[in-house]
C-alpha cells in the first residue's frame, strides 16, 4: 500500500470524519479492527472496503496496512468488490445443501448469465456479480435457518422453503422493478 | 428503568413482570425469531396490532422468541386471564381476526392450537397460569416434545426477550443475586465442577476444571468469552437461545464474571444473525440501566463489563485461540497450546472462553444445586442438549433432551421419521467435524462417547437426517469443500490434506476415482485428523473417515460400477429420472422424441432401453416420479404413462411398428457363436436373453410354463395388464432373435450341468412363486387359499371358485390383486392390513382403485385365527386390533396387538403376506446362498454367482421385488456376460444416434400433471377388461412439455 498521507486526499472530509469518529468509539476495545471494518462496509452504498479507505484506517489507527489486508481477505464477511444493487445470497448449509440448494444455486446462476468463471471460487462457494452491477449472488455457510430449508435470502428478507419456480419469480420481479425505474 | 440495588427494588421489578408475563387481561405473544419471521410472523404481529389498536380490544401483545417447533411456525401464544396458556401454531395473518372474535368471546381457536401450558417450570421460579380446556394437548403430550426437558431453553417463546422485568419475573438474576450476596466464588465453583457441566460447544471439556484454572490465575486483568460464532452448518440453537433469551446469557456470563474473578467480558456472535446482535446488545444495555451489569452490581460493590464483537464469517473463529486472534484485530489463525488461554489468551491476560448454551446452565445450577442438575442426561454426561432436528425430517426444530437419549427417538418420535415412502438413510451429527451415523445404529445413545465411538462427535448440536435421496459421498465432499475453504492455512496437514481429499472426492463424485484412490483418501484422512495443529483440522476428516467406515458400499459404487443410487452426483446420470429407473431408461430422449412429434423414433428409443415398454408403462412402480425435479414445482412428469403412450401408439400402427423393429435388428451386432442359457422366462430372464440376442449371441430362455412374461403373464391380472399387450411385446423380444424352450423345468427336465457344457454361459432368473404362510390357527381349513396360486389359477383360466365374502390378509400388491380380482369374481372383499396406510408396500393407486371398486380395507388388524364350521370350511376370520408402538429398523412403527379382537364373516381367506423363492431348487443348485439361507450370493457389480459362468438376478438375488428392477438386473446381467464373453466392452455400440433438441426449455408449461384416465370403477369393477384407458395424444403431449430437460447441462 502507498504511504498513508498521500491518500489522506482522496477521502471527502465527511467520510475522514465518519471514519474518526468510528475509530474513537473502538479504540482499545477487543474486536476494534473487526467492528471498525463492519461499519464502514455498511455504510458504503455498493457495501465493499475501497482501498483508500483501507490506507485512512491503517494511517490512523497505527494497524499495519498489510495486517489490515490480511483481515479483509481472512474472513468472508468482507467485499474487496463493489457489490450489486440487489443482493441473493444461498444459503449452503447442509440442512439446505440435503433440500436440494446446489440446483437453486445452479438454476440463479443460469438465470442471471453468470458462468462458472465469473465467481471467486469453487463451483459451490460462490461470490458473483452481473456485469450491470445489479445483481450480487453468494452462498452463505448457513443462515442457521435450518428449519426452513432451503433458505435464500433476496435483499436481506429471508425466504423459506423456496423452490425453482418461486426464486425465479423472486429474481424477475426484482428485475421488471428496475426496468420501470428505469 | 429504576436502579435495582437492594432486595425491595429487586421485589418491585418481579413483581412488575409477572404483571405483564400474567396480566388481568388476554395476552398474546407471536413468536418472533428469525423462524418465525422467516414464514410470516412479522405480517402476523402487525395484524394483531392494528385490530386490538383499531377495535379498542386493550389486549397486551408481544414479541417473543421461538418456542422450539420451527415447523410449526408462526407460533402465537394466547392466555387469557386465570386460563393455561395456548399454543397456536401456522398463524396465518388473515387468522388474525377470528381469533380476535374469539378471545373476545371468552373462547380459544381451538382448531388453531398445537398444545396448551398449564404450569411452567422455569427452573429459577415455577408458574401456575391456570387449569382448562381438556380437548387440548398439553404441551409435553404432543410428539414433538414428549421426552423433552427445558432446561436451557426454559425461557425461550414464553417471555418477552426485550423485556428485563418479565426475565426477573421468573426468577432471572436471583441466581446473580445469590452469588453475589454469598460471595463464595471457591463454592459455586465447586457446584459447578460436582455438576459435571461439560463445554456444549463440542469438545466437552469440563467447565469447573476450566474456571477453577481461570480463577487460580494471577493477573489483574482476565477475559471472560463467549463463543457465539455459531458456524457449524445444520445448527442453529445458539441463535435461538439468544434472541429467545438473552438475558439469561448475560446472567451466566456476569457469574462466571464474579467467580473466576473476571471484570471484562466479550460476547463473539457471527454478523450472520443480525436479530440476535439487536437482542442481545438492548439486553445489555437494559442490563445495565438497572444495574445488573456494570459498575456495582446490585449495589454488592462488583463491577463487570460486558461487550459484543460481531464475528465476520470465519469458521475457525470457533477454535478458541483462533477467536481470541480475532479479537486482537488479526486473522483468525489458531496458535497450539499450550499456554492454554486461562494462563495466556487475550491480549496475553488469562482467558475463559465458554459456547453459549454452557453459559445458560449456570444459573439453573446455582439456584438448584448440582445434585439436581445430575439428575438429568447420563452419569459422565449430566444435564441436557439442544440440538437442531433439520434435514429431511417432518417435524423440524429445536429439541431439548437429557443426555443419553437414544437417536431413534430424535428422528422418529420427534421428527416424524421422513416422508412417507422414503427411508431413513442416517443421520449426521456435528456438523463438518462430525460423522454420519447409518440407520442400523440409531439405537446409540447420544453423548460426547458414544457418538465419539462412531467417528463423529456430538458438535454444536446439528443433527441433520439424510434419506435415500442423499449420497453419503457428496455429503463427504460436502463437508470437505466447507472445511477446506475455511481452513485457515496455518498448518501444511489440514491445508493441503484436505486440498489432496477434494480432489480425490471430486474424482468419486465424477466417476473417475480408482481402488487406490479410496487407499489413499483414507490414509489422508488419518494423517490430517492426528497431525494437524487445531480443532479444525482435527476433526475435519471425520465426515470422510464415517462415510468410508459406515457407507463403503457408496463408494464402490461410484467407483466401480460409476453410479449413484441417490442420483445426487450429476456426472454419474443422465438425469435424476434415468438414475432412478432400474432400466436406466433415457427418460427425456423419449419425451423430448415425441414432443418432437417423432413417434417411430420415440418407441425405438424406448424398446431399446426396455423390451417391455407397454407392460411397464402400465405395472411399473414408478421411482422416477420421486426423483423428478418437476416435483419441486408442481409435481412430476408422468413419465410412466408417456412411456405407455409411446408404445401402445405403436402397436396400433403396424407400418410404423414394423419400420421400427427392422431399425432395432439393424443395431443387432453380427453373431458371436456363442451361446448362453437363461433360466426362468420373467421379466429379469426376457430382458437379459433380449441384449444377449441384440449383442449377436444365441439367448435360450428355459421356461417351466407353456408360455412367456413369467409374473407379468401368471400374477397381474388382466385388468392391469391385457395379455394381447403381453404378447406384442413378447413379439418383440422374439424378433430380436430370442429362443424359448417351454414347458421345460430345469433340476428336472433338463440339469444345470448338462447346461453348463452346452453354453458358453448360464443366467438364473426364477422368480418367487412360493407364498409365504402365516402360522395362524385355522390355516388347514377349505377356504383358505395362498394369493400367488390364486391369481395364476384366474390367470389361466382355470376354474377358481371363491366365495361370497372374501377376506385378504396383507398390504402388497399381490393382495391389492387379489381382492381386485376377488372383486371381479363376484365377491364381497375386506383387506386386513396390520399397519397404516402409508405402511403399505403395494402402489397407492391400485389401493385407491380397490376402494373405489368397493374393497374395504381395515387397518390396524392382524390376523388372529380363522375359524370353521363343521365341515371344515372357514366360516369367519378374527383379528386383533393393534396399535403402533416403537419404531423398527425399516423405520416403520411396529405394530402392537391391543387385545381387541374383531370378528369378520367370511367364506374365503386369500393369504398376501408376501413371497419367496423355491428354496428346493436353490439349495439343490450348489451355488453359494447368502447369509439367510434363501436367496444365492452374487458379486454386486458383475452379478456372477460362486460358480464361474454362472450369473443370477432378480428375485433369486434380492428376493420379491418388481418387474423394473427385476428387469434391471437382467439387462445388468446382459451387459457383464457380454463383456466376460467378448472380454471387450461393446455395450455403448447398441445405441445409435439420435439427433433431438439440446435445450432446456426457457418456459416449461405450466400445465399440471395429467393422470391416466380410468374406467368408471361401476363398471371396472364387473370384468377384466383393462381398468385404464391411458393417456390421449394431447396429454401425452402436455407431458412431455412439463419435462425440464434435466439431461442438458449448464453451458452444453
Amino acid at each position: 500500500m502507498a504511504a498513508a498521507s498521500s491518500t489522506h486526499s482522496l477521502l471527502r472530509p465527511e467520510e475522514q470524519d465518519f471514519l474518526d469518529g468510528l475509530i474513537r468509539k473502538h479504540q482499545g476495545q477487543p474486536g476494534m479492527l473487526l467492528a471498525i471494518l463492519e461499519a464502514i462496509q455498511e455504510r458504503q452504498p455498493n457495501h465493499y472496503l475501497q482501498p483508500e479507505v483501507l490506507e485512512y484506517l491503517a494511517a490512523r489507527t497505527g494497524i499495519p496496512g498489510s495486517q489490515i489486508y490480511s483481515v479483509v481477505t481472512f474472513y468472508a464477511l468482507f467485499n474487496l468488490r463493489p457489490q450489486g444493487e440487489h443482493s441473493v445470497c444461498i444459503c449452503r448449509g447442509t440442512a439446505c445443501h440435503t433440500r436440494g440448494s446446489r440446483t437453486l444455486l445452479e438454476r440463479v446462476k443460469l438465470q442471471l448469465g453468470l458462468q462458472d468463471g465469473d465467481d471467486d471460487g469453487s463451483a459451490d462457494k460462490v461470490t458473483a456479480t452481473t456485469a450491470d452491477k445489479k445483481f450480487t449472488l453468494r452462498t452463505v455457510a448457513c443462515f442457521g435457518q435450518c428449519a426452513l430449508a432451503p433458505v435464500v435470502e433476496v435483499d436481506h428478507n429471508i425466504l423459506s422453503h423456496v423452490n425453482e419456480r418461486a426464486l425465479e419469480r423472486e429474481i424477475d420481479h426484482l428485475r421488471e422493478n428496475r426496468d420501470e425505474a428505469n | 428503568m429504576r436502579r435495582i440495588d437492594d432486595l425491595s427494588s429487586f421485589h418491585a421489578a418481579r413483581e412488575a413482570g409477572l404483571a405483564k408475563l400474567m396480566p388481568n387481561v388476554p395476552r398474546i405473544a407471536v413468536g418472533m425469531g428469525t423462524c418465525g419471521t422467516g414464514n410470516g410472523a412479522e405480517a402476523v404481529y402487525h395484524a394483531f396490532a392494528d385490530q386490538i389498536q383499531g377495535r379498542g380490544l386493550g389486549y397486551k401483545l408481544v414479541r417473543t422468541g421461538c418456542f422450539g417447533a420451527c415447523s410449526e411456525e408462526p407460533l402465537v401464544n394466547v392466555r387469557l386471564p386465570g386460563k393455561p396458556l395456548v399454543v397456536l401454531h401456522r398463524v396465518q395473518a388473515s387468522d388474525v381476526t377470528a381469533i380476535l372474535d374469539d378471545i373476545a368471546a371468552g373462547r380459544i381457536p381451538a382448531e388453531l392450537a398445537l398444545c396448551k401450558i398449564e404450569e411452567w417450570d422455569h427452573i429459577t421460579s415455577h408458574v401456575q397460569y391456570g387449569c382448562d380446556y381438556r380437548e387440548i394437548p398439553l404441551w409435553n403430550e404432543i410428539p414433538f416434545f414428549q421426552g423433552q426437558k427445558k432446561l436451557v431453553l426454559r425461557h425461550c417463546g414464553l417471555i418477552s426477550p426485550l423485556d428485563i422485568e418479565e426475565y426477573i419475573a421468573v426468577g432471572g438474576y436471583e441466581a446473580l443475586y445469590k452469588v453475589l450476596i454469598d460471595s463464595d466464588p471457591e463454592r459455586v465453583i465447586e457446584q459447578i465442577k460436582l455438576a459435571k457441566l461439560r463445554g456444549r460447544g463440542g469438545a466437552g471439556y469440563l467447565t469447573g476444571l476450566k474456571w477453577e484454572m481461570m480463577r487460580k490465575a494471577q493477573s489483574g486483568q482476565k477475559y471472560l468469552i463467549c463463543n457465539a460464532d455459531e458456524g457449524d452448518p445444520g445448527a442453529y440453537m445458539n441463535r435461538n437461545e439468544i434472541e429467545s433469551d438473552p438475558h439469561s446469557l448475560i446472567e451466566g456470563m456476569t457469574i462466571g464474571g464474579f467467580v473466576t474473578g473476571a471484570t471484562e467480558g466479550i460476547l463473539y456472535v457471527r454478523a450472520e444473525y443480525p436479530l440476535a446482535v439487536h437482542r442481545l446488545q438492548q439486553a445489555i444495555e437494559q442490563a445495565e440501566g438497572c444495574g445488573l451489569l456494570g459498575e456495582n452490581i446490585l449495589g454488592r460493590g462488583f463491577s463487570f463489563k460486558l461487550s459484543m464483537v460481531e464475528g465476520a464469517g470465519a469458521f475457525v473463529c470457533g477454535e478458541e485461540t483462533a477467536l481470541i486472534r480475532s479479537l486482537e484485530g488479526k486473522a483468525g489463525r489458531p496458535t497450539p497450546r499450550p499456554p492454554y488461554p486461562a494462563q495466556k489468551g487475550l491480549y496475553g491476560k488469562p482467558t475463559n472462553i465458554n459456547n453459549v448454551e454452557t453459559w445458560y446452565n449456570v444459573a439453573p445450577i446455582v439456584i438448584r444445586g448440582a445434585n439436581w442438575f445430575q439428575e438429568t442426561g447420563s452419569a459422565k454426561s449430566p444435564g441436557t442438549k439442544v440440538f437442531s432436528l433439520v434435514g429431511k425430517v417432518q417435524r423440524t426444530g429445536l429439541v431439548e433432551m437429557p443426555l443419553g437419549t437414544p437417536l431413534k427417538t430424535f428422528v422418529y418420535d420427534v421428527g416424524g421419521g421422513v416422508a412417507p415412502g422414503r427411508s431413513v438413510k442416517s443421520v449426521q451429527t456435528g456438523g463438518p467435524s462430525g460423522g454420519c451415523i447409518p440407520q442400523d445404529m440409531f439405537d446409540t445413545p447420544v453423548d460426547y462417547e458414544t457418538l465419539a465411538q462412531l467417528g463423529s462427535i456430538m458438535g454444536s448440536g446439528g443433527m441433520v437426517v439424510m434419506d435415500e435421496d442423499n449420497c453419503m459421498v457428496d455429503v463427504a465432499r460436502f463437508f470437505v469443500e466447507f472445511t477446506h475453504s475455511e481452513s485457515c492455512g496455518k498448518c501444511v496437514p489440514c491445508r493441503s490434506g484436505l486440498d489432496q481429499s477434494l480432489r480425490i472426492l471430486n474424482k468419486f463424485t465424477r466417476g473417475q476415482a480408482t481402488e487406490a484412490d479410496l487407499v489413499t483418501l483414507d490414509e489422508i484422512s488419518r494423517m490430517i485428523r492426528d497431525m494437524s495443529l487445531c480443532g479444525l483440522g482435527q476433526t475435519a476428516p471425520n465426515p470422510v473417515l464415517t462415510t468410508i467406515r459406515h457407507f463403503r458400499n457408496e463408494f464402490e459404487d461410484h467407483l466401480r460400477a460409476k453410479r449413484c443410487r441417490a442420483g445426487v452426483c450429476e456426472d454419474l446420470a443422465l438425469s435424476p429420472c434415468e438414475n432412478s429407473c432400474p432400466l436406466h431408461m433415457n427418460i427425456p430422449r423419449f419425451l423430448e422424441l415425441l414432443k418432437e412429434d417423432r413417434t417411430e423414433d420415440a418407441f425405438l428409443s424406448v424398446i431399446l432401453d426396455n423390451p417391455l415398454p407397454a407392460s411397464t408403462g402400465r405395472v411399473c412402480q414408478h421411482p422416477c416420479d420421486n426423483r423428478c425435479r418437476r416435483a419441486g414445482v408442481d409435481d412430476a412428469v408422468n413419465m410412466r404413462d408417456v412411456h405407455r403412450f409411446i408404445a401402445d401408439s405403436a402397436f396400433a400402427d403396424d407400418a410404423l411398428y414394423a419400420r421400427a423393429m427392422a431399425r432395432l435388428l439393424a443395431v443387432r451386432k453380427a453373431a458371436t457363436g456363442k451361446k448362453v442359457a437363461i433360466i426362468g422366462a420373467g421379466p429379469t430372464g426376457l430382458a437379459c436373453a433380449y441384449y444377449l440376442s441384440l449383442l449377436g449371441h444365441e439367448a435360450v430362455i428355459y421356461e417351466s410354463n407353456a408360455a412367456a412374461g413369467g409374473m407379468l403373464r401368471y400374477a397381474l391380472p388382466d385388468y392391469r395388464l391385457p395379455k394381447d399387450t403381453l404378447d406384442r411385446e413378447i413379439g418383440i423380444i422374439e424378433g430380436a432373435g430370442v429362443k424359448f424352450v417351454f414347458n421345460t423345468v430345469v433340476g428336472r427336465d433338463v440339469m444345470l450341468n448338462d447346461l453348463a457344457g452346452e453354453y458358453d454361459a448360464v443366467f438364473l432368473s426364477i422368480g418367487t412363486w412360493k407364498e409365504s404362510w402365516v402360522y395362524l390357527p385355522g390355516t388347514e381349513l377349505t377356504g383358505v387359499i395362498p394369493a400367488l396360486p390364486f391369481l395364476e389359477a384366474v390367470a389361466k383360466q382355470q376354474p377358481v371358485t371363491v366365495g361370497r365374502k372374501v377376506t385378504v390378509i396383507g398390504g402388497g400388491n399381490a393382495a391389492i390383486d387379489s381382492a381386485r380380482t376377488a372383486l371381479r369374481l363376484g365377491a364381497e372383499v375386506t383387506i386386513l392390513y396390520r399397519r397404516e396406510r402409508k405402511d403399505m408396500p403395494a402402489i397407492p393407486e391400485e389401493t385407491e382403485a380397490a376402494e373405489a371398486e368397493g374393497a374395504k380395507i381395515v387397518f390396524l388388524a392382524a390376523p388372529h385365527r380363522i375359524v370353521g364350521d363343521a365341515e371344515g370350511r372357514v366360516k369367519a376370520i378374527e383379528a386383533v386390533k393393534t396399535r403402533l408402538g416403537e419404531y423398527d429398523s425399516s423405520g416403520r412403527r411396529r405394530p402392537v396387538p391391543t387385545g381387541e379382537v374383531i370378528r369378520f364373516a367370511c367364506d374365503t381367506v386369500v393369504l398376501a403376506v408376501g413371497e419367496t423363492v423355491d428354496l428346493d431348487f436353490v439349495k439343490a443348485s450348489g451355488l453359494k446362498l447368502q447369509e439367510s439361507g434363501t436367496m444365492l450370493e452374487v458379486d454386486r457389480y458383475s452379478l456372477e454367482t460362486s460358480r464361474k459362468n454362472f450369473y443370477a438376478g432378480g428375485d433369486l438375488i434380492t428376493g420379491a421385488s418388481n418387474v423394473s428392477n427385476a428387469m434391471g438386473y437382467g439387462k445388468k446381467a446382459a451387459r457383464n456376460i457380454d463383456q466376460r464373453l467378448m472380454a471387450e466392452k461393446r455395450w455403448s455400440q447398441l445405441w445409435p444416434d439420435f439427433e433431438y433438441a439440446q435445450s432446456a426449455p426457457h418456459h416449461p408449461s405450466e400445465s399440471g400433471r395429467h393422470h391416466v384416465r380410468e374406467v368408471d370403477a361401476a363398471v371396472r369393477a364387473k370384468t377384466f377388461h383393462e381398468a385404464t384407458l391411458g393417456l390421449t395424444p394431447v396429454e401425452a403431449m402436455e407431458e412431455t412439455c412439463r419435462c425440464l430437460r434435466c439431461d442438458v447441462r449448464n453451458g452444453d
